[in-house]
């Protein structure tokens, strides 16, 4: 989990300093920003991590920045927002519209570090699945629309001579097919090859 | 010469004639007497007509006030109830006339409005109209408001004999009217316990930053520390910044500091028993809510102070409101309030506000100006500690003092203006 990056965005230099100098103490890497631009223009989507990201800030808000993220429609990092005393309704409609968690001010410092510490797991087990996502989205892609076709017949529980009655080939050329679309999607029996099928219609 | 029986004839002649003159006269006489009771007995009918013409009159007026939805009454000069129609039976919760009739009105009028109530009828007896409101407690100890419209009522030769009033209930317009003024009240109070949350708020924001920076900094040495990992050179920075941190929370607060000092008074020469007027008129309200009367003795002329007009209101309002409360909590019997403007020395004008409350304890009275000493239930003890630095700042004390008989007294004195008055003047003023 040392990979992991918390980015920090706080108009407030010294506020930002002296998170840096905390969180460091639990070995992680620390990247400050002094305003949400800033952020958008230097940010490294692919880097792993989490987002702390002060509430109020002149310019761009804190929200507003949330709201140009999620505009990305492409994943992004989780994001903690830090409030400050009174801000609890801004908090509570950051998380309702997707904040990770909020931390009100002052906080405690190993409340802060655990938040973070949850964040940065989430953020690992959101990129776990985006990349089996991906893989799923590469395997589906390599076949060919034949082998498609016989792949969506043969996990609807059609027999080779269904599915070649349903697609006007022989059942030979069906037998083919298949082994192809088993051999791509490197699965061992049907049972796989639906289970793969059915992980692909959630994604 | 003449013969005897001459004498005889002019005897009887003069005899008869005398005779006749006494008949003529009898008959016009007679005559008169019949003609002055032929016109006496027109008369009579005249009268009669006249008569029941005025009944008839009479009884249409009656008729027409019996079934008058408000109350109409006379009154004589000492209050007394003469006539008084149905509805102002029903008005004062009479069951029979004779409950009232006969009766003083003031029976029926609440005690702090006696006196207006007889200023009011002196006025009108005095040949004025006038309109008045006053509080009642009728018969049944039903308190509501009512309305008179009075008008002099005069006999034949213009003398007035008695007060025509028309009375009517005015409690719930009364009740709508104090609701608004609550209202207003509580909108003024809402208004500036926002505008100090905000500005809380904005400080509160403004100081979490160090302490926050602070505290990272802090935190993230202890944990260096206790994990060994980190030699004492590398420490010098983060707590460098510490400082810096803990400097710039002091300057917030300096500028907090600055940001109060610029609402200082505002000093201008002012009235000082105008203010007094002015506090009256807006305690009014309270003051006949709590039954309590409000009597002003001020010193002659316009005692002039220098001062800053708002704060020294406040101080009278606080001093009125807190005499106000302490009489209501503790049901005196008697409800008054003096406030008294009079010289104190040479060059101090003093204002004193006395009541017949309970008084102050005399364990607690040297506490009652420290901040948060109160006795009040719902109490915050704010009033008369600000009542203190507002006097202190205007360069005058304040005192409180309870009188052996019961009742407390405060007293502030205040910088007065010296002003040049002619000798005559000089002797007059203030001691009167």
């Amino acid at each position: 989990m040392s990979d992991a990056t918390v980015f920090i965005v706080d108009d407030d230099q010294a506020v930002a300093r002296s998170l840096r100098w905390l969180i460091e103490t639990v070995r992680l890497q620390v990247e400050t920003f002094a305003s949400a631009q800033d952020f958008l223009d230097g940010y490294d989507p692919s880097k792993p991590g989490c987002l702390v990201l002060d509430v109020r800030m002149p310019g761009m808000s804190g929200l507003e920045l949330q709201e140009r993220l999620a505009a990305r429609r492409s994943y992004h990092v989780p994001i903690i927002f830090i409030t400050g005393h009174g801000d609890v309704q801004m908090a509570v409609r950051a998380v309702q519209a997707g904040a990770f968690d909020f931390v009100e001010k002052p906080f405690n410092d190993q409340d802060l570090l655990d938040r973070i510490q949850r964040a940065i797991a989430h953020d690992a087990g959101q990129r776990g699945r985006e990349e089996q996502r991906s893989q799923l989205r590469a395997l589906f892609a390599a076949l060919t629309p034949r082998e498609r076709e016989v792949l969506d017949l043969v996990v609807e529980g059609l027999s080779n001579k269904a599915v070649a009655n349903a697609l006007g080939l022989s059942a030979k050329t069906v037998e083919v097919h298949r082994a192809k679309v088993m051999e791509k999607m490197h699965a061992r029996s049907i049972s796989d090859l639906v289970k793969l099928a059915m992980q692909n219609q959630a994604a | 010469m003449m013969t005897g029986s001459d004498a005889l004839l002019l005897g009887l002649v003069v005899l008869g004639g005398a005779v006749v003159v006494l008949l003529i006269a009898l008959a016009v006489l007679l005559l008169r007497l019949r003609e002055a009771g032929a016109r006496l007995r027109d008369k009579e009918g005249e009268q009669q007509g006249v008569l029941d013409q005025l009944l008839e009159n009479e009884n249409r007026l009656r008729a027409i006030i019996e079934s008058e939805p408000e109350c109409v009454k006379l009154q004589a000069a000492d209050g007394t109830v003469l006539e008084i129609n149905p509805a102002g039976l029903r008005l004062v919760d009479a069951e029979r006339p004779e409950d009232i009739i006969g009766k003083p009105i003031y029976s029926v009028v609440a005690n702090e409005y006696q006196e207006i109530y007889r200023d009011n009828m002196r006025r009108v007896f005095a040949g004025e109209a006038v309109v008045y409101e006053f509080k009642s407690v009728t018969l049944k100890g039903r308190t509501c408001w009512m309305e008179t419209h009075a008008v002099p009522l005069r006999d034949a030769r213009g003398a007035i004999h008695a007060l025509l009033g028309i009375t009517r209930d005015i409690t719930e317009h009364k009740w709508a009217e104090e609701q608004g003024r609550r209202h207003q009240t509580e909108l003024a109070r809402v208004a500036r316990l926002s505008t100090m949350g905000e500005m809380a708020t904005g400080l509160a924001h403004e100081l979490n930053q160090p302490l926050a920076a602070i505290a990272n900094y802090a935190r993230g040495c202890i944990r260096r520390l206790r994990a060994g990992d980190i030699d004492g050179a590398a420490l010098i920075e983060p707590l460098e910044e510490v400082c810096e941190q803990a400097e710039r929370a002091g300057e917030i607060l300096r500028h907090v500091r600055d940001f109060v000092r610029k609402s200082e008074p505002r000093m201008t020469a002012v009235d000082l028993n105008q203010v007094v007027r002015g506090v009256v008129k807006f305690t009014e309200l309270e003051a006949r809510q709590h039954e309590t009367v409000v009597t002003l003795q001020l010193a002659p002329g316009q005692p002039r102070v220098w001062a800053d007009s708002i704060m020294v209101e406040q101080v009278i309002c606080n001093l009125v409101r807190n005499a106000v409360e302490a009489m209501a909590e503790t049901h005196s019997l008697r409800r008054e309030i003096v406030i008294r403007t009079l010289p104190h020395g040479e060059d101090m004008v003093e204002v004193e506000v006395v009541d017949t409350g309970p008084g102050i304890d005399g364990a607690v009275i040297d506490q009652v100006f420290d901040q948060f000493f109160t006795t009040k239930q719902e109490g915050v003890g704010m009033g008369l500690s600000i009542s203190r630095s507002i006097v202190e700042s205007h360069g005058g004390r304040i005192r409180a003092e309870s009188r052996a008989g019961g009742g407390a007294t405060f007293r502030f004195t205040l910088q007065r203006i010296p002003t040049l008055l002619r000798r005559d003047e000089r002797r007059h003023s203030f001691h009167s």
